[in-house]
């Protein structure tokens, strides 16, 4: 029999068992992820724990952020070092990161849907091709340019021209009068922070909605179409129902970005670390936070700064977990009244 | 009396759908808009100042040119593509064709779509982080290429896995079962008709991981921190790594007005070399697409 | 009352003051020998992460020192001082930029590190008040006011108070602080806590990460360039950037205050009275070099002024390594080098007092 060399015999196994191979690499590729979010996890445990023990419960619930004396000898609690008279209470952060990322996901998924709906099933291949490839331009603008855009030329112009408008005229009622306020010259504040994160996660969402309505078999519709259904309530009846669990699967992968986006935000939203007073307020996110503290954080000789955003990473983490779960439990409900097509 | 009735409400379902027409029009208007505007906004600024030596020079601290920043951007997403690229696209085959349904019937692979999402949901610079404390510092690579690949492979493969996962559903099941019905076995089924025609999708996933990736900043500083020197061939102990994000964020901030065109240089490159990236799938797209028609018929 | 900080450290100060002691002692032998000259380096790569605001310098070092030693190339990234105290530490860089010494904290968990003085930096308090382009006199406890929302509004008698002569309109204050924690909140902070103890040095304290009191409209802003453009979007607003900045301020329409000092002098920031201010703390700097220069008494000195540090290990991991920053760090405190005006006036930053710089040069031939 003919010798083949180890290489080739190998590619002969493989070729034979090919479905085998797949199934490993395949399984493989899903694991990694995971090891990926056990390593990151674990790394952000290790260094949290201080943090975590120290801070207890009232992390959650305080609304005092200070780092205290870093150039006062350390003090210690339990065992623990940390800077004199530090306090940390994250609830005005974990807020601002709700608010915000609320906001961007009310204006993108709409945004988003119209948006594919307009590209699908409206305009002719001609006009949709360029115009959705606006979609996937606006994916890859990198956040900071995005951010210094947002900062530069979109706030200022919001202050004075759009701002103003919804800010003096809300009516001073419960809720709508979240909505009064002076916005600050630059815009910087929660309503440009979410506007701009919702820029941001709309190519997520609105790229996955078209693709979705192209899946739509065209009978339905048409029979909708010829019941006299107008086409409102062939989207709303028919297209929308049929994609809606991939929909919000898509929305849940743009509000986890929403959640995690850094640069874009700490660049507009003003970074307080206070609640809004209202829509036009600064606040900050988690994510901004790290971004702008952990270079001071470094500072801090008993590591205990570095601790604390560590465990803000983990609250972000165990409020994206939640959201996936709530985006589970919708889901669930939606396909069990219709047929589902897409991503879950 | 019945049409008497049903007249004011032809009326409100008429203007119903006007304004859902309108509606989708504006939020095209909203989307194409600011990127438009965005990219004006970078290009009427990188313009006037812009010097062709930007391409064939390195930086030198915050003067000088990009050409190190431009090469370290392309390695980048070339490791990238072949890291996150492979795995994300492998992770995606599994969750779509290969997985077994559990037993109630649900779709497995949820752990995995939690894991991902929430990987999708982490600030960049916390991944960052981590990779400082366990690649730089903890397995001494220092600032070097691989740490900063594996952290941006890490952040960008849920993109890929579920476009990929998304891209392969919509392949119409009537192909998987003509080719078993052929005697392929799965396996090839798999490598020569199921993945051919889904090639679009995933391709244009690939690429918008990519275009996300090489916009990043945050994480590329506790990786890879900076150098004026051209990328070398060494994957760690190079100290420092270059890379186009670093000039449009630190050199904004200096106080030199060099330093500042320099930035805005960054940013057109950075989107030229995104518009490329997309044209060019479009590209590839369209080609595959017309193959595989005409190899149909 | 002045500089309640240095004694409240003492311990520390001391502790590091005898664990420098200690290195020097043992290494007099070869410190005495070639005290003013340069090494000549072995040759490599020597990596400097960390302050933004020292970037710049350090670029023009980079390329001044290479002329003369091509053997070496310096690698510089602007991260930020905190990331370039870990680098330092971690050994991922060889020295750490920071604008702010090292807390004692940071001294106790790495002892072998030193924070050695290269060169002198101030910061400006700037603002952008519709028709005022005179140099307004503020001092230390109205700025603190203002910050605290205190003050709200450009025509507050305590403003106007000290302007006579100046028309100030009736305009909202905007406070601008850094969002990012940054060495220039850690000078602007304890040039606060100095001039008011009582309120802002208890209520809020100092640090290069701070929260900033909740006042009306107050903004954070990303990095000095973001102060300067988020003032020059702002009418009304008062921002705190660094002396390097001032171009880029002022072109942005922006002026700068006049400071009272220790001595109730008002005093602009120039080269004279930088220099001024530094030479009041040359004789109390410390062997290792953590002193803050803020809020001095010296007659015309300008009271927000600080030593910009090179933070490294003084264990190195090769000693060809420790002899290519020693001669890096050599040649910038050199006066006739890295220390000389045609680098330093680049960035508007003045040179090291002649016993300071000897002092750096004690410490850096301690890194072996």
């Amino acid at each position: 029999m003919r010798r083949m060399s180890p290489i080739r015999r190998i590619a002969e196994t493989a070729r034979s068992h090919e479905e085998g191979v797949w199934q490993v690499a395949g399984r493989v590729a899903v694991l990694l992820p995971l090891a990926a979010l056990v390593f990151a996890v674990s790394v952000l445990a290790v260094k949290a724990y201080p943090a975590i023990r120290v801070n207890g419960w009232g992390f959650l619930t305080g609304t005092k952020w200070t780092y205290g004396g870093g150039y006062a000898l350390p003090v210690h609690t339990d065992g623990v070092a940390h800077p004199q008279g530090s306090s940390f209470g994250a609830l005005t952060i974990i807020t601002g990161t709700l608010q915000s990322s609320a906001i961007a996901l009310i204006i993108a998924v709409p945004v988003s849907i119209g948006a594919a709906f307009a590209l699908t099933e409206r305009l002719p291949t001609w006009l949709s091709r360029p115009l959705g490839f606006a979609i996937e331009v606006l994916a890859g603008i990198p956040s900071v340019v995005i951010g210094l855009w947002g900062l530069l030329t979109l706030g200022p112009i919001l202050s004075r021209d759009v701002y103003p408008i919804i800010g003096n005229h809300m009516p001073d009622v419960p809720v709508l009068d979240f909505f009064r306020g002076t916005p600050a010259a630059t815009g910087q504040g929660l309503f440009t922070a979410g506007l701009v994160l919702g820029l941001m996660i709309i190519p997520i969402i609105a790229s996955t909605t078209r693709d979705l309505f192209n899946q739509v078999p065209p009978l339905p519709k048409e029979g909708a179409s010829a019941l006299g259904m107008t086409e409102w309530e062939v989207a709303n009846k028919i297209t929308i129902p049929w994609v809606r669990s991939g929909i919000i699967g898509a929305s849940v992968l743009g509000l986890g970005r929403a959640l995690g986006e850094t640069v874009a935000v700490a660049l507009v939203s003003g970074s307080a670390i206070h609640f809004a007073p209202n829509i036009f307020g600064q606040m900050t996110t988690i994510a901004a936070t790290i971004l702008t503290q952990l270079d001071g954080a470094q500072t801090d000789g008993t590591g205990f700064a570095v601790a604390t955003l560590a465990e803000l990473a983990l609250v972000l983490a165990v409020i994206s977990v939640l959201v996936n779960l709530a985006a589970g439990v919708i889901i669930r409900r939606t396909s069990a009244l219709v047929p589902s097509v897409g991503p879950t | 009396m019945a049409v008497s009735v049903r007249k004011p409400d032809m009326r409100r379902r008429t203007i119903a759908g006007l304004l859902f027409r309108v509606g989708t029009y504006l939020a095209l208007l909203l989307v194409v808009g600011p990127a438009l505007w965005v990219l004006i906004g970078v290009v009427v600024r990188a313009v006037p100042h812009w010097q062709w030596s930007v391409l064939t020079t390195p930086t030198k601290g915050t003067t000088g040119g990009l050409e190190n920043a431009i090469i370290g951007t392309l390695i980048l997403m070339f490791g990238v593509l072949i890291i996150a690229g492979s795995t994300g696209v492998m992770a995606g085959i599994y969750l779509s064709e290969l997985a077994k349904p559990r037993r109630n019937g649900k779709p497995s692979g949820g752990l995995f779509r939690t894991a991902s999402d929430v990987l999708s949901g982490f600030p960049s610079i916390v991944l960052g982080y981590c990779g400082y404390v366990a690649l730089v510092v903890g397995l001494g690579w220092g600032f070097s290429l691989l740490p900063a690949l594996i952290i941006l492979s890490i952040m960008v493969v849920p993109y890929i896995a579920k476009s990929t996962e998304s891209a392969l559903r919509q392949v119409p099941n009537n192909y998987r079962e003509g080719a078993a019905a052929l005697g392929m076995s799965k396996g090839y089924s798999l490598r020569k008709v199921v993945l051919r025609s889904a090639i679009p999708g995933i391709v244009t996933g690939l690429l918008l991981a990519l275009a996300i990736a090489c916009g990043e900043t945050a994480p590329l500083i506790y990786t890879a921190s900076f150098t004026d020197a051209i990328p070398s061939a060494s994957l760690i102990h190079s100290q420092g790594f270059a890379y186009l994000t670093y000039p449009v964020f630190t050199f904004y901030n200096q106080p030199a007005p060099e330093a500042h065109y320099l930035a805005y240089d960054a940013a057109l490159l950075l989107v030229i070399i995104v518009l490329i990236l997309l044209v060019s799938s479009r590209l590839i797209v369209a080609r595959t697409q017309r193959h595989s028609e005409s190899q149909g018929r | 009352m002045r500089m309640p900080r240095v004694k409240r450290m003492a311990p520390a100060c001391l502790l590091a003051t005898s664990v420098a002691l200690m290195f020097s002692a043992a290494f007099a032998g070869s410190a005495g020998a070639s005290k003013s000259a340069v090494e000549t380096p072995s040759g490599g790569t020597v990596s400097e992460t960390g302050s933004t605001l020292l970037y710049p310098l350090f670029n023009l070092w980079s390329s001044g020192y290479s002329e003369k030693y091509p053997s070496v190339t310096i690698q510089t990234a602007g991260t930020g001082s905190g990331t370039g105290i870990t680098d330092a530490t971690e050994g991922t860089a060889n020295i750490g930029a920071s604008d702010a010494y090292l807390p004692p904290s940071d001294l106790e968990t790495t002892p072998t590190l030193l924070n050695i003085p290269l060169a002198i930096s101030a910061q400006l308090v700037t603002y952008n008040i519709t028709g005022v382009t005179a140099h307004l006199k503020l001092t230390g406890k109205v700025i603190s006011n203002i910050y605290q929302g205190k003050i709200t509004n450009w025509n507050n008698s305590a403003i106007s108070g000290l302007n006579p002569g100046v028309t100030l309109p009736s305009l909202p204050i905007v406070t601008l602080h850094r969002s990012d924690s940054s060495g220039d909140t850690f000078l602007f902070s304890s040039f606060l806590s100095d001039t008011d103890p009582n309120g802002w040095g208890k209520t809020v304290g100092f640090n290069t990460s701070l929260t900033f009191p909740n006042a009306p409209g107050a903004l954070g802003e990303m990095g000095n360039s973001g102060m300067v453009a988020g003032c020059k979007a702002t009418p009304g607003c008062i921002a705190y950037v660094g002396i390097s900045y001032l171009t880029q301020a002022l072109q942005s329409g922006l002026s700068y205050a006049s400071l009272q000092n220790g001595d109730k002098q008002f005093v602009l920031p120039a080269a004279a009275s930088i220099a001024a201010e530094a030479a009041a703390f040359t004789k109390k700097t410390p062997a290792n070099g953590t002193i803050s220069l803020i809020y001095g008494k010296a007659k015309g000195g300008y009271p927000i002024i600080n030593y910009e540090y090179a933070i490294v290990n003084d264990k190195q991991s090769s000693s060809s390594t420790a002899k290519n920053i020693r001669s890096v760090l050599e040649w910038a405190v050199n006066s006739a080098d890295g220390n000389n005006p045609t680098y330093l006036a680049q960035v508007n930053f003045q040179a090291l007092p002649a016993s300071v710089a000897a002092q750096s040069l004690k410490q850096i031939k301690n890194i072996k």
